[in-house]
């Protein structure tokens, strides 16, 4: 079976070529666009494509077979699962198939595509925290510094007091830091 | 002035294009804000996925393609799923754009049929090229199911010209099509604004034809719901609505026009240049309120349907009036209306006149109007 994905986010459909490797006896390309060309020399029995690709409605409109087009397509939805499609959609991915191929040769594929635009989208997610992170942390030792250098305190005492406001504001220790440290830059005049 | 929705979380989808703009002002210039809603717009990069995070509730609604919300709502080209459209969003605002060369060969053939905005021309030039052996011409459009696509069918057959049989129609997404032109992939498209513009003032395309010529005020986007949703959520539905109302009305005001194109151009909506986007708002004729623009006219779904069965897409037994008014809602339009002070039509069909050919459509006999063309699948 040829398995052709379809990805403008390449890394994101390199780990898709990587992860359906392991399940079938099949071959996989990947590309960043759908070129009617290409895919016609490689006669793909199924499309993986990212939701957020615009060449989707190409895809939806091989529907019909035509001259240069002999084998029609439909989108891939299990019947006798009707949740799936509903979780690929909203996992960004979707799957064209030729028409007539078997939903169980077709569903290991998809549901290991979908595995992975979830893992991505976690790496992401995670690597956007840890950044996140990163800049609280340093926003918190920044206003520790202007603490103990305005009021004399040290640096626990400064961290202590830190943390009073955030309780006491009922938000989080980082967004306090933020305002103590912009509210300083305006009394100062960095603000204008 | 405006109920308090409480926790209202909405999230509407949209595709970069003119006709977005009520959407999109409704955002940028707090109209949704004033009745109370929170609402997040997602820009989408194809109609298959607007329609399927609109099936699924993903999305709560979009701006779509009428024929697309009509097409899932009855089953055609996918599984059903029950969409509903309680207002349109714009009427004209689409082109038929061809190469420069295909352009510049078309008037050497026949000026005046070119000056008519006609296809006459296309029809000679393909017969020519056809005693020659060429290839023959391939033309670009967003969606199967699209007023872009009836548009640009019903003016090639007008000509003689059989959509089907004559030339070659792909689907090219709308920031391609420019692209694809240049390139020489495709001879021409048609596609809503700013991206016929585009084609045009980067000297690769040359505009043929508007949508008022083939059908003036014809449909074209509207906003399409999950059903499910709507008669869930109906208080929040009419909020949306009543703010999408007021935002059209803004962007139909002569004096707004300019900060209009100046919304769109953003990243955030269209991305394009915003002298562009105030010249393909004006050169479409893109209406979005005045002349009962935002009323979703049954006749106007049912029209859509009697192209779809014209063009072999819609199962015959398919009653036509019977299926555009399960799915086009004006009953829903007229509250909204109502509650923002504004007069809406109360009928839910007209004789639909306008069209380029002095033909018109009437909703009670859509079977024959789409078996009376010369070309005809049905």
């Amino acid at each position: 079976m040829r398995v052709l994905v379809i990805d403008p986010d390449s890394a994101r459909a390199a780990l898709v070529a990587e992860g359906l490797k392991g399940i079938h006896p099949l071959e996989v390309r990947q590309a960043a666009v759908y070129v009617a060309a290409e895919a016609a020399a490689f006669a793909p029995d199924v499309v993986v494509v990212a939701c957020d690709s615009p060449d989707r409605d190409t895809l939806e409109s091989l529907r019909d077979a035509t001259a240069s087009n002999p084998r029609p397509v439909v989108m891939f939805a299990d019947r006798s699962e009707p949740g799936l499609a509903e979780e690929a959609v909203r996992a960004g991915v979707a799957a064209y198939v030729v028409d007539g191929l078997a939903p169980a040769r077709v569903r290991p594929v998809l549901e290991a595509a979908m595995t992975r635009f979830q893992l991505m989208q976690q790496l992401r997610g995670d690597l956007a925290k840890a950044k996140a992170d990163l800049a609280s942390r340093k926003t918190v030792d920044r206003a520790k510094g202007l603490l103990m250098k305005e009021r004399g305190l040290d640096e626990e005492g400064a961290y202590k007091l830190l943390r009073k406001l955030a309780m006491d504001s009922g938000r989080p220790i980082g967004a306090v830091a933020a305002d103590l440290l912009t509210f300083a830059g305006v009394l100062k005049g960095d603000g204008q | 002035m405006s109920a308090k929705m409480g926790s209202a979380d909405l999230k509407l989808g949209f595709i970069p294009l003119n006709d977005c703009a009520p959407l999109a002002v409704a955002e940028a210039k707090g109209f949704f804000a004033a009745e109370g809603l929170e609402v997040t717009l997602s820009r989408e990069a194809s109609w298959a996925t607007v329609r399927d995070k609109v099936a699924v509730g993903a999305l709560n609604g979009a701006h779509m393609l009428a024929p697309m919300i009509l097409a899932a709502s009855l089953g055609v080209g996918g599984e059903p799923t029950r969409l509903v459209t309680p207002m349109a969003l714009n009427l004209n605002g689409s082109a038929i754009t061809v190469s420069k060369a295909l352009a510049q060969a078309l008037r050497r053939l026949d000026p005046d049929g070119v000056a008519a905005r006609t296809a006459r021309p296309l029809a000679r030039l393909i017969a020519a090229r056809r005693e020659l052996g060429s290839a023959p011409l391939t033309f670009a459009v967003v969606f199967a199911y699209s007023m872009h696509s009836y548009e640009l069918r019903y003016w090639l057959a007008e000509s003689g010209v059989d959509p089907d049989a004559d030339v070659r129609l792909v689907v090219v997404p709308p920031p391609r099509m420019a692209d694809q032109l240049r390139a020489g992939l495709i001879d021409g498209f048609c596609v809503g604004g700013p991206w016929g513009a585009l084609a045009s003032a980067d000297g690769a395309g040359e505009t043929l034809a508007y949508a008022a010529d083939i059908w003036n005020d014809s449909p074209d986007k509207a906003l399409g719901v999950n059903a499910a949703w709507a008669e869930a959520n109906p208080e929040v539905l009419q909020a949306l609505l009543r703010g999408l109302l007021r935002a059209a009305d803004w962007c139909d005001r002569q004096g707004n026009r300019a900060e209009l194109a100046a919304i769109l151009a953003t990243e955030a909506y269209v991305g394009a240049p915003a002298d562009l986007v105030a010249r393909s708002l004006e050169e479409t004729e893109i209406v979005f309120h005045r002349r009962d623009a935002s009323f979703p006219w049954v006749s106007h779904a049912a029209w859509f349907l009697s192209q779809m069965r014209r063009w072999g897409q819609l199962d015959p037994a398919v009653d036509i009036a019977a299926a555009a008014a399960r799915v086009y809602r004006p009953d829903l339009f007229r509250t909204a209306a109502a509650a923002v002070g504004m007069d809406a039509p109360d009928r839910d069909g007209k004789l639909e006149q306008g069209f380029g050919d002095g033909r018109v459509f009437d909703l009670a006999a859509a079977a024959d109007y789409a078996a009376g063309f010369k070309i005809t699948r049905s």
